[in-house]
C-alpha cells in the first residue's frame, strides 16, 4: 500500500462520520483517487456494504468486482438512539471498526494484489470476444517490473509481474475495432508513457523549387540530399560523383536507393556530407537519398526497404575500456 | 681501398718465412703465420665462446619466448632479378592491339578531307596505320589509356573534338570553312543547349577574330579538365588530327622527362641569362620528329638555309640527313633543331602542330641546378624556352600551326600561377565580369604569370549522353561489354561515371567488370 494510504482511510473514515451526506463526500474523494490513478477501479468501499448506494452500483457497471462481504454497516441512527442524551451526538470513537479501502490490505503487496485480481476479473468478461494473433496485436510497449515497482512501491516479483503481463497481453489481443473503452482504459495503467510510434515524423515536403530533402547517418557520417526530378547529375559537396568517391563500390552505394528502383535517370542529386570516412559518407548518402526519393515516391517505401535503404545501420565503433589495449583486445600474456 | 690491401698482401708475401728460409730465423718482426691472401685462419678458428652469466629476465611486456622456426637458415632469395630497365619498360609498355576483342564492323578511319568535319561528332573513328605509327613515335599513348583493350586504336569525336578540328582548320587559313565551322557550331549549340553556349561562344568570337585577321594563323589552346576526363586524349586527338592533315608535328610527350634532371644539360654559350641545352634529350626528340613525320622528311627539298653547326654539311644536305646530324651528334643536337626550326618556318612548308602533356612541370623551377647551386627556371631550358615562347605568343608559326598544351590532374605539382591562370582564362571565356583576383599572400611566379598572360582554354568536360552512348556501343561492338546496351544502362553509367567523365565511364563499363 502507497504512503499515506492508511490515514487517509482513517480521515475518510472519520469525515464519513463527521459529515453528511456521506456518499457525495464519497464521491469527491473518488474522483480525486480517480484523476489520478485513470484505470484504477479498486474497490472502494470503506464501510458501505448496502447494495442500495448508487455508488456501488455504479461501480460494479463499470467494471465487474467480485463481491465481498465487509463488516456490517455501523448503525448511526441505533447508536444515537442509544446515546440520546447521554453524549449528544458524540461518536463513541472505540466503536468505530476501520475497514481498509481493499480487501488486499492485509497482503503483502495490496496494490498488485488488486491490479492483478481486477485484470484477471476484466479478462473473464471479456473473455469471448473475437481475438487477433499477438503478431497482429497493435504494438505496446508495457510498464517494465522496475517502473511498475517505482510506481506501486511495492516489492513485486518479476515471476508475478510477467504472470499480470501476460494477462495484458492477452487483453491486448482482443479484436482492435472491438475493444471495448473499459479495456483500453484499464490498460492505460501498465503502459509506458511513450509507446512505439508516438512520434510521427513531419511528412516530408517538396518545396516550390521541386527538391525534397532527406537525412542519413552511418558510423560517424552525416548526410543530407536534396533530390529533384531530372536525368541523372549528381553533385557531392559541390564535386561530382567521380570526383567524390574514388572507389566504383562507392558511387553505387551512394547512388543505391536511385539505382536499385531504376530512378538513376529520373531525378537529379544535390548532397552535403560530412564527418567519418568514404565508406561511412557513402552510405550516410543511400540512407539521404532514399529518405528524399519516398518524399516523390512514398509508394517505393517496401522496393528500399528490400534494398536495404531505409534502415538506419546502429553499428559504431565500440569504446575502449580500461585495462584492455583496444576494445575487446587484452594486453599479452607475461611469464614474469 | 682494395689496392691498399692487396700491396700489403704482397710485402707480406715477401716476407713469408716458407719463401726465404735463411732470414726466418733472423726476422724480428711477429711474422704472420699464414699468407697473407689466406682466410682461411681466420675462418676455422675455433668460435669464441659466448659470454656467459646471468641473465637479467626480461623486463615485464618484453617478448621473451622465441618459438619461430628457422631462425638459423636464412633463406636466400636466389629469384631472378630483372635486368636493368626491364621494369620500367614493362611499366611504359604500349598496347595497341587485343586479339581477343571483335572487329567492330561499322568502325571508319579518319580520312584527310573529312577529318575536320562536324558530322563526325558522336562518333568512334578509327586511327590509319601510319598515324598510329607516327603516334606511337611521339609517344602520345599513355600506359595508363586504354587501347589495349580494343582491337585496334580508335576514338570517339566528342565536342571538344570537333571544336579542336574548327581550330585546326583556322589554322590551316580555310577562311570560308571557319565560318562554316562556326556556323555549324551554332546548330550544334541549339541542341546542346544553353549550357556551353558561354563557352562555345567564346571560342567562336576567338575563331572569327582569327579569320578576319588572316589566311594562316597560331592558335594557342591549354587543354583543362578534370581527372579521368580525356585531356591527353584530347591532345592525342589533336596531333592525330595533324597528322592526318599533313602537318609536322613536334610532340613533348611528358613535361616532367625534361625537367626532373635525369637528362644531361649544359649550358648555352653566348646565352644572357644563361640558358641550358639538353643533348640526350633533343637528340631523341630530333629522331621521334623524324620517324614521326616520315611523309614530310620523305619528300623536301634541300634546305636553304646555311646553319652554322660546326661540322661541315655536305651539298645539297636534305632535311633528312639534317635532322640524322643531329641525332647521331647529340652535343650539336640544340644547333641542329635550331636550324630545322628554321627550315620549317620557311614559307610554303605545312603548319605545325607542338605538342606537351603535364604543363605544370614546366611552370616553376626545374631540378637542375646551375653552376652556382641556384635551381635553374624550366623557362630556362632552351626546349622549354622554344615552346614556352610559342604558347605565350612571342614567336607565331608563319606556316599557321597549333601549340596544345594539356595539363595534369594526377601527376602534377602545384603551381598557383598556373591555376591562377587557368581560372582566369576561364571566366574570361565564360564572359562573366568579375575576374578573380591574384590573392596577395601567395607567392608570385613573375615568369609563369607573364608566359600564361593571355592564355586561352579548352575545358573538356563530361560526354553528353548520346557520345557516352556511341562509347558504349563501341565498347559492346568490340565485345568488352556484354551488356544489353539501353537507355537505362546508359544513363546508369554516365551518372556513376560522375556526369560522363570518360575515363571513369571506361573503368565502370569495360575494365571492371563484376
Amino acid at each position: 500500500m502507497p504512503r499515506g494510504e492508511l490515514p487517509r482511510c482513517l480521515r475518510r473514515a472519520v469525515d464519513s462520520l463527521s459529515t453528511l451526506p456521506r456518499p457525495q463526500c464519497d464521491q469527491t474523494i473518488r474522483q480525486a483517487r480517480r484523476s489520478l490513478q485513470p484505470s484504477t477501479s479498486r474497490c472502494l468501499l470503506s464501510t458501505t456494504t448496502s447494495p442500495s448506494s448508487s455508488l456501488v452500483n455504479n461501480n460494479s457497471s463499470n467494471s465487474s468486482f467480485e463481491r465481498f462481504t465487509a463488516a456490517p454497516e455501523i448503525r448511526f441512527e441505533t447508536q444515537d438512539d442509544t446515546n440520546k442524551g447521554g453524549q449528544g451526538g458524540k461518536i463513541n470513537l472505540r466503536t468505530l471498526r476501520i475497514v481498509p479501502a481493499s480487501p488486499s490490505y492485509f497482503s503483502a503487496k495490496p496494490t498488485f494484489t488488486d491490479d492483478f485480481i481486477n485484470l484477471t476479473a476484466l479478462l473473464r468478461t471479456v473473455a469471448t470476444l473475437p481475438v487477433v494473433t499477438p503478431a497482429e496485436a497493435p504494438k505496446v510497449a508495457w510498464r517494465t517490473v522496475d517502473q511498475y515497482r517505482i510506481m506501486t512501491n511495492e516489492p513485486v516479483k518479476t515471476q508475478r509481474f510477467h504472470k499480470m503481463l501476460h494477462v495484458l497481453r492477452r487483453l491486448n489481443c482482443i479484436h482492435p475495432t472491438l475493444m471495448p473503452k473499459q479495456v483500453s482504459d484499464a490498460m492505460l495503467r501498465y503502459k509506458k508513457a511513450a509507446q512505439p510510434g508516438d512520434i510521427k515524423p513531419p511528412p516530408g515536403i517538396i518545396d516550390q523549387a521541386g527538391r525534397a530533402k532527406g537525412v542519413g547517418r552511418r558510423k560517424t557520417s552525416s548526410a543530407v540530399a536534396w533530390i529533384v526530378e531530372g536525368e541523372g547529375e549528381v553533385l557531392i559537396n559541390g564535386k561530382s560523383l567521380a570526383q567524390f568517391f574514388g572507389r566504383l563500390h562507392d558511387r553505387e552505394s551512394a547512388m543505391w536507393a536511385l539505382k536499385a528502383t531504376q530512378r538513376l535517370d529520373k531525378y537529379n542529386v544535390w548532397a552535403l556530407v560530412t564527418g567519418g570516412g568514404v565508406t561511412g559518407q557513402a552510405e550516410a548518402l543511400t540512407l539521404a537519398v532514399a529518405k528524399a526519393l519516398l518524399v516523390h515516391e512514398p509508394a517505393l517505401k517496401p522496393a528500399l526497404r528490400r534494398a536495404g535503404c531505409i534502415t538506419r545501420d546502429p553499428r559504431k565503433v565500440e569504446r575502449k575500456k580500461p585495462g584492455h589495449v583496444k576494445a575487446r583486445k587484452m594486453p599479452t600474456w607475461v611469464k614474469r | 681501398m682494395p689496392s691498399s690491401v692487396c700491396i700489403r698482401s704482397i710485402s707480406h708475401l715477401v716476407r713469408d718465412r716458407a719463401a726465404h728460409t735463411s732470414i726466418a730465423s733472423r726476422c724480428l718482426f711477429a711474422a704472420p703465420q699464414s699468407a697473407g691472401f689466406s682466410t682461411s685462419a681466420a675462418r676455422y678458428a675455433l668460435p669464441s665462446k659466448k659470454k656467459t652469466g646471468t641473465v637479467a629476465a626480461p623486463k615485464r611486456g618484453v617478448k621473451s619466448l622465441n618459438v619461430k622456426k628457422g631462425r638459423k637458415g636464412v633463406q636466400v632469395d636466389t629469384a631472378k632479378r630483372p635486368a636493368q630497365g626491364e621494369r620500367r619498360a614493362l611499366r611504359k609498355r604500349i598496347v595497341l592491339s587485343n586479339n581477343n576483342a571483335l572487329e567492330v564492323p561499322y568502325l571508319t578511319d579518319l580520312e584527310k578531307t573529312s577529318a575536320l568535319s562536324k558530322k563526325n561528332q558522336g562518333q568512334v573513328k578509327g586511327l590509319p596505320e601510319e598515324v598510329v605509327d607516327s603516334l606511337r613515335a611521339v609517344e602520345a599513348f599513355k600506359p595508363t589509356q586504354g587501347w589495349s583493350l580494343f582491337r585496334r586504336p580508335a576514338t570517339l569525336i566528342r565536342k571538344e573534338t570537333v571544336q579542336l578540328a574548327a581550330l585546326l582548320k583556322v589554322a590551316e587559313g580555310h577562311v570560308n570553312s571557319t565560318e562554316q565551322a562556326v556556323e555549324g557550331r551554332e546548330d550544334g549549340e541549339a541542341v546542346d543547349g544553353a549550357k556551353e553556349v558561354a563557352e562555345v561562344t567564346a571560342e567562336e568570337a576567338v575563331a572569327v577574330a582569327v579569320a578576319e585577321e588572316g589566311p594562316k594563323k597560331t592558335i594557342r589552346r591549354v587543354i583543362v579538365g578534370e581527372k579521368m576526363s580525356g585531356k591527353s586524349s584530347l591532345l592525342l586527338q589533336g596531333l592525330a588530327l595533324a597528322f592526318v592533315r599533313g602537318w609536322v608535328v613536334i610532340n613533348l610527350p611528358d613535361a616532367q622527362d625534361i625537367v626532373n634532371a635525369h637528362t644531361a644539360y649544359a649550358p648555352l654559350p653566348e646565352s644572357e641569362p644563361t640558358q641550358y641545352t639538353q643533348d640526350i634529350y633533343t637528340a631523341n626528340l630530333l629522331s621521334q620528329i623524324l620517324k614521326a613525320n616520315k611523309g614530310f622528311f620523305s619528300n623536301t627539298t634541300p634546305i636553304t638555309t646555311q646553319p652554322e653547326l660546326g661540322v661541315p654539311l655536305p651539298a645539297n644536305t636534305t632535311l633528312e640527313q639534317l635532322v640524322n646530324i643531329g641525332i647521331n651528334n647529340p652535343d650539336i643536337s640544340w644547333p641542329v633543331f635550331v636550324a630545322l626550326w628554321a627550315e620549317l618556318t620557311l614559307p610554303g612548308r605545312p603548319p605545325i602542330m607542338l605538342g606537351i602533356d603535364g604543363l605544370s612541370h614546366i611552370m616553376r623551377n626545374s631540378e637542375y641546378f646551375s653552376a652556382d647551386v641556384k635551381p635553374i627556371h624550366a623557362h630556362d631550358l632552351t626546349l622549354i624556352r622554344h615552346f614556352i615562347d610559342h604558347l605565350s605568343g612571342k614567336s607565331s608559326l608563319p606556316n599557321g600551326g597549333m601549340v596544345l598544351a594539356a595539363i595534369s590532374k594526377s601527376n602534377s605539382p602545384t603551381s598557383a600561377a598556373l591555376d591562377f591562370s587557368i581560372s582566369v582564362a576561364e571566366a574570361r571565356q565564360a564572359r562573366s565580369g568579375n575576374l578573380p583576383t591574384w590573392n596577395l599572400y601567395t607567392k608570385v611566379d613573375q615568369r609563369v604569370m607573364d608566359v600564361l598572360k593571355d592564355i586561352e582554354v579548352i575545358k573538356v568536360g563530361g560526354l553528353s549522353k548520346a557520345e557516352a552512348r556511341a562509347l558504349i556501343e563501341y565498347y559492346a561492338a568490340s565485345g568488352m561489354l556484354r551488356a544489353k546496351v539501353d537507355e537505362p544502362f546508359v544513363t546508369e553509367k554516365w551518372s556513376l561515371a560522375g556526369m560522363g567523365n570518360v575515363g571513369e565511364l571506361e573503368r565502370a563499363t569495360v575494365r571492371l567488370r563484376v
